[in-house]
């Protein structure tokens, strides 16, 4: 299993601007499925509370964004540094056939799920063929 | 500091360490050095204690098992697959999942009733007090 933050620094999108703030940004990793009426996405988001977390719906557009928070280590000397931390961000645009009134999100250990349902004349639908007599 | 190798040279002990690299490198078994670095870890320490953190999203505490052996902390875990159903197409599986064990040298020996762990937000953090018997103790010196 890789570390996951490997391959989200990898991933990081140069020509999207980058904030002129402290921390790093972050892409979460993310796994998308698509069920008969919705799409599920989630998103790797370790260390973000509830309340530091931001989704926002603009148009066509998903925008989430996560600030990591890091307990403070008073007096303590850092002996090994693997990971650093910062704020998870990503967009995602979203299909016209998705109903945006409720779209819903759930973080659960450190990992967000949203679940986007289909709108109704979306949905697969069997056609019922009449027969004429 | 303290985070010195205490043993001293032995050519025995270099023998071992070959071997033992020899072993993590055709098992695929981390012992928590080079090969395999998940989880990443970040470990703070003072004279006092030791604060070991890992990003770890997506577990339930019962898929995680921390132990300390002979100055080793050792943490195993599995991420469970959570796809949601069997029929549900797959357009992007960027999260990995599957077993891992991490093991990491402690600098000291610490108190193993009274290390402390939580998982908050997909974070674990491990705090262990370092035992008393081996803290630094300043020896006063007598004049005669």
């Amino acid at each position: 299993m890789k570390d996951t933050k490997d391959t989200a620094v990898e991933k990081v999108d140069r020509k999207q601007a980058e904030p002129a703030r402290k921390g790093r940004m972050y892409i979460p990793n993310t796994d998308i499925y698509e069920k008969d009426d919705s799409i599920l996405v989630r998103c790797d988001m370790p260390g973000v509370a509830q309340e530091n977390l931001d989704i926002r719906l603009d148009n066509n557009e998903l925008e989430i964004t996560g600030t990591q928070t890091v307990s403070a280590m008073d007096e303590m000397d850092p002996l090994i540094n693997e990971y650093a931390t910062g704020t998870y961000r990503r967009r995602f645009n979203i299909p016209q056939l998705i109903d945006r009134d409720k779209i819903h999100a759930r973080l659960h250990n450190g990992v967000l799920e949203l679940e986007l349902p289909k709108a109704e004349q979306a949905k697969p639908r069997k056609i019922e063929i009449s027969t004429e007599r | 500091m303290y985070w010195t190798n205490s043993r001293t040279w032995s050519p025995f002990g270099e023998l071992r360490g070959l071997q033992r690299e020899m072993n993590r490198l055709f098992d695929g078994y981390d012992n928590g050095t080079s090969l395999s670095r998940f989880p990443a870890l970040n470990v703070w320490g003072n004279t006092d204690q030791i604060i070991v953190t890992a990003e770890l999203p997506g577990l339930e505490i019962e898929d995680l098992d921390l132990s300390v052996v002979n100055n080793q902390l050792t943490i195993k875990g599995e991420r469970k697959n959570d796809k949601p159903a069997e029929d549900a197409v797959c357009h992007r599986n960027e999260r990995g999942c599957g077993a891992f064990v991490r093991t990491v040298k402690l600098p000291f020996a610490v108190e193993n009733d009274r290390i402390t762990a939580k998982y908050e937000n997909g974070v674990l953090s491990i705090v262990m007090p370092r035992q008393e018997a081996t803290k630094p103790k300043r020896i006063e010196i007598k004049t005669a």
